[in-house]
């Protein structure tokens, strides 16, 4: 890897993590295709790379969340459970799989996870229902509360629906181990839409489990030799550098436009994807 | 640790510290890398004594993986954390949940499971 190749590598993380907080997604999903198209990686040394970048943007976030009080510990920890059995099940079938066969799985998630995104931007003030602890969640003290900043209250919620999550979870660490991604975007609306988690509460703990999560895949993608030191470097510290500025930005930022090509992006890079791993191109 | 909040601002603090170590010795590599040209043996493995100090003293590829395990350390620190102060509380249902997943996690470094 010579220096220059370095700095590639390094503005093509820069620019993900940005864009991934700006979408609140990690940036793993926008890079992993960006390294294997510009810079011809495989696709087992660029999702090795991220799954650490992810690591360390999650770790880094969810010591300010934490400290928020909006975080979840409590279910957390629980669905942590599922997540990382999950994540070490997927990136054992990462580890059998061809280059092929990874990029076509990684752009028909992609493609799956932007069409639910155009959905979802049409329905963004959907109304809330707040439901209370069901059995589960009951013995655990899983519901919980928080101050919401922007409606100058706290909530309190229950968790609902608590076992079809645990096993949407165990899903999500299948995904994240094979792609080498954060999941959030499958945990997130687990929590939001079936357990009926508040979706700053969602976001927050979704996103301190990833850090767990990421972790478990990690030393798998490590032993099978998939994590190269001169690639994950620079990728993990522009990651780390391009998620802070993004996520300053993202508070200021109001333009659905913007995010709407974004996303587009992300549709044209699942299907750059699938066309590569069909062998078309 | 006896109560949940100072627990949780505990966590915090272990999550960031984390972050910024491992983020001083990937920068420490990449200057050495740099500096020295040296490219040698780029994928890490998992073994003691490989870590400890089995390649040539500050070879910048052995630099950044010891940068990557801080970072992988983290969130098992914060678990071992967490299991650690909910046995304190006597909170028996979730010492028992976090340390699960705790030996989940030591159990795929270890064994090499996947």
């Amino acid at each position: 890897m010579t220096p220059l190749l370095m700095l590639y590598t390094l503005s093509i993380a820069l620019g993900s993590g940005f864009l991934g907080a700006l979408l609140g997604l990690g940036g793993g999903v926008i890079m992993v295709p960006l390294l294997v198209f510009l810079l011809d990686l495989p696709i087992h040394i660029a999702a090795g790379a991220s799954i650490v970048a992810v690591v360390a943007t999650s770790s880094a976030s969810a010591s300010v969340y934490v400290k928020d009080e909006i975080t979840n510990m409590r279910l957390g920890m629980f669905l942590e459970l599922a997540t990382t059995v999950g994540a070490i099940t997927g990136a054992s079938i990462m580890a059998l799989t061809t280059d092929n066969i990874l990029k076509l799985v990684f752009g028909l998630s992609l493609l799956y996870a932007s069409i639910v995104m155009l959905l979802q931007m049409r329905k963004m003030n959907r109304s809330w229902e707040m439901k209370s602890n069901d059995w589960i969640a009951n013995k655990l003290h899983l519901g919980g509360s928080y101050w919401d900043e922007a409606r100058g209250e706290t909530i309190e919620y229950g968790v609902h629906r608590t076992l079809p999550t645990f096993g949407i979870s165990y899903l999500a660490g299948v995904v994240s181990g094979l792609l080498g991604i954060g999941g959030g975007g499958i945990k997130v609306p687990a929590m939001n839409v079936v357990s009926s988690v508040p979706m700053k509460v969602a976001v927050a703990t979704s996103n301190f489990m990833i850090g767990v999560t990421a972790a478990a895949s990690a030393t798998v993608y490590i032993r099978n030799g998939y994590v190269d030191s001169f690639v994950t470097a620079p990728v993990v510290l522009g990651t780390l550098v391009g998620s802070f500025i993004g996520a300053k930005i993202t508070k200021k930022l109001r333009g659905v436009f913007i995010k709407r090509v974004f996303i587009i992006v992300l549709l044209l890079l699942g299907l750059r994807m699938i066309v590569s791993g069909v062998g078309l191109a | 640790m006896t109560n949940v909040r100072e627990m949780e601002l505990f966590v915090s603090s272990v999550l960031r510290l984390g972050v910024l170590t491992s983020g001083i010795l990937m920068i420490t590599g990449i200057v050495l890398l740099w500096s020295t040209g040296d490219t040698s043996s780029p994928l890490g493995v998992l073994e003691a004594a490989w870590i400890i100090g089995g390649s040539p003293f500050l070879e910048p590829s052995h630099v950044l993986f010891i940068g990557f395990l801080v970072l992988i350390s983290t969130p098992l620190l914060r678990i071992l954390a967490t299991t650690m102060a909910y046995t304190r509380m006597k909170d028996w249902i979730f010492a028992t949940i976090t340390g699960t997943v705790l030996v989940i996690l030591l159990i795929s470094i270890t064994l090499g499971i996947g």
